[in-house]
């Protein structure tokens, strides 16, 4: 856990408050030699709207397809809606919906076809019961219109829509959703976010992957953030957002001299595209601009910024894959 | 929107696994929809048919006749005696298409889902991991035993009409009444079934193991080549017996008159340990599978 004050009292209001959907202890993966997956410690509070955040690679569908029971971990505990697995997985999966890694679904079949073999496997469905909870799910993701169509002819954005579908089928208490926006153009992102609004509205705690931290920000109430492997920090999301230390941003043409001078009073400094940036944790504003002053640096504009998660998972995660700098800009880079 | 969300009621809020009808039919329903099954078994009922238009074509022409009391092998035999056309369809089928479809049928259930992605919705249903294999196992030999049928069926529909024949002319020289006759093919498709059902179980347990349809196909059909290749060398004998194919040849035990059981015995005895150990190796895959 990094940076993250006041996580312990939350984490433990939260356990005291509401029971966890879904809580894994010590969870470690290792694929012939690899470390998927290493000490991940979550906490999904019941009713909570979990981002699992991070870049490609860095364990969410690992961590996600051990929730499940799809993959079985190599140490750890889980425990699903109360249910440990893989012994309870019978009792909590039913009540568990799930998109993971993109929508699978039988090519030659149509969007019905497939929802109604899916039906046929959920337990909590009855035969006379299925038609109309198929109908019901493919016009809740808006995708009544090409429901008798083969699913070979869909687009990216139905495809996507039938997996969110099928998670759907029956009223569920969890519902994972690994990157459920890809491939959707921004209308099929409004719906699915909306889609994520009325879950949560419904009491439904999702857990939701991305490593769009728009996306986080916009639909989640909780965050996980990891990053090769293991959970760098999680919590409320305010609190996560809140906790960031501020920061000034400092232009001037003399960047080194202000630099040396800055960490002469033992302010840390870094300079960056954008300027300098001074952590404020140890200092204020003024006595920056004072010190500054007085070895005679010239400065042209202080600018006070707060780091949101944006930084932190820019702070987190830009060494780890040159990929991200493209999704993210994070405020060093530009 | 609203209304669907007041539609969907639990309702079977305390049910931990789907009815195992309903898996049955969806599974089958799911194997005869797949458009290369439907192709496959059009096929396979087609064989007979073929093959008994040409005996036919060539028994007006006399070719086979002309090669002697023998030399037209089994084919020569069904001239007339169209009962016996359903087995020799069979027989030609057993060398390598019912193989292949025993194959495909198992890669296309367990490794073909997972390339597909579906199988991972299985799981998360849950449909129980056993539960599930015995669901696949299921319909890869419902549909086996479909494609034998339908062989059988215009084998003998065809055999009849093309070829004629009121009973069965054995490979012994009797002759056996039209009653008797169909029984003993429906006994040779059910032992040719049988050993379909072997070698897919070897197939479902390869398909157990990974996500490529064709690594599946490509095994069982080396499976089969490597076993006729090794009971064809002398010095290599010691092996026969464990052999997947070693009883295929025997098969035709079952046209003869009287019938030697002792081979056929044998066959359905070593079947049955390439099932066991296939279904065995499949499920001990299928508990620790990754989804």
């Amino acid at each position: 856990m990094t940076g993250t004050p006041g996580q312990e009292g939350v984490a433990a209001a939260d356990a005291a408050a509401t029971p966890l959907a879904a809580r894994t202890r010590g969870l470690r993966k290792v694929y012939r030699g690899t470390v998927a997956v290493d000490n991940v410690d979550l906490d999904v509070p019941t009713g909570a709207v979990m981002g699992m955040l991070g870049p490609n690679g860095s364990g969410k569908t690992t961590t996600i397809r051990m929730l499940l029971g799809l993959v079985t971990p190599t140490r750890g505990e889980i425990e699903l809606l109360g249910h440990a697995l893989p012994d309870g997985a019978a009792r909590a999966l039913p009540e568990v919906g799930a998109l993971v890694e993109g929508p699978g679904f039988h090519p030659f079949l149509s969007g019905t076809e497939n929802l109604l073999r899916v039906a046929a496997a959920e337990p909590h469905l009855t035969g006379a019961g299925t038609p109309a909870a198929v109908r019901a799910a493919v016009e809740r993701v808006g995708l009544a219109h090409a429901a008798n169509r083969r699913y070979r002819g869909y687009s990216l954005g139905m495809k996507q829509r039938l997996g969110l579908a099928a998670a759907l089928l029956v009223p569920r208490r969890l519902v994972v959703l690994d990157e459920p926006t890809n491939g959707l153009d921004p209308a099929g992102t409004r719906e699915i976010r909306s889609i994520m609004a009325d879950l949560h509205a419904e009491g439904t705690t999702v857990v939701v992957s991305s490593h769009l931290l728009a996306e986080v920000e916009a639909t989640c109430t909780h965050v996980a953030v990891l990053n090769q492997g293991t959970v760098v920090a999680q919590g409320d999301l305010r609190d996560l957002l809140d906790a960031g230390t501020a920061s000034l941003l400092v232009s001037t043409p003399e960047v080194e001299s202000a630099v040396d001078a800055l960490r002469d009073s033992r302010i840390p400094a870094r300079s960056t595209a954008e300027g300098i940036r001074v952590d404020l944790t140890a200092t204020t504003a003024p006595e920056v601009v004072a010190t500054l002053v007085r070895a005679g640096v010239p400065v042209h504009e202080v600018r006070r910024q707060r780091t949101g998660l944006e930084d932190l998972f820019a702070r987190l995660t830009t060494a780890a894959d040159p990929d991200m700098d493209d999704l993210l800009v994070p405020q060093e880079t530009r | 929107m609203t209304t669907a969300v007041v539609d969907r009621a639990v309702q079977r809020p305390t049910a931990t696994r789907a009815p195992l009808g309903r898996l049955l039919r969806s599974e089958l329903r799911l194997v005869l929809r797949r458009p290369r099954t439907l192709v496959v078994l059009g096929l396979l009922a087609l064989v007979p048919v073929v093959a008994g238009v040409g005996i036919a074509i060539a028994a007006d022409s006399g070719a086979l006749g002309a090669e002697g009391p023998n030399g037209g092998g089994m084919a020569s035999l069904v001239e007339g005696n169209g009962l016996l056309l359903p087995v020799f369809s069979l027989v030609i089928a057993m060398t390598m298409l019912l193989p292949l479809v025993g194959a495909m049928l198992s890669a296309d259930a367990l490794a073909g889902e997972a390339a597909n992605g579906t199988l991972r919705g299985l799981l998360v249903a849950p449909v129980g991991r056993a539960r599930l294999l015995a669901v696949k196992a299921f319909g890869v030999a419902a549909v086996t035993l479909l494609a034998v049928l339908l062989m059988t069926v215009t084998g003998t529909v065809a055999g009849v009409v093309l070829l004629g024949g009121d009973g069965m002319l054995t490979i012994s020289g009797t002759t056996l009444p039209f009653g008797a006759g169909l029984g003993r093919v429906l006994l040779f498709a059910a032992l040719v079934t049988f050993q379909v059902w072997a070698l897919a179980a070897v197939a479902l347990a390869v398909s157990a193991m990974t996500e490529h349809p064709l690594v599946v196909v490509a095994v069982a059909l080396g499976l089969v080549i490597v076993s006729g290749v090794l009971n064809a060398i002398p010095a290599l004998d010691w092996l026969t017996p464990a052999l997947i194919t070693t009883s295929w040849g025997d098969l035709p035990d079952v046209i003869s008159d009287p019938m030697p059981t002792g081979n056929l015995v044998e066959g359905v005895l070593r079947g049955g340990c390439y099932l066991v150990i296939g279904y065995s190796l499949a499920l001990s895959r299928m508990l620790t599978r990754d989804g």
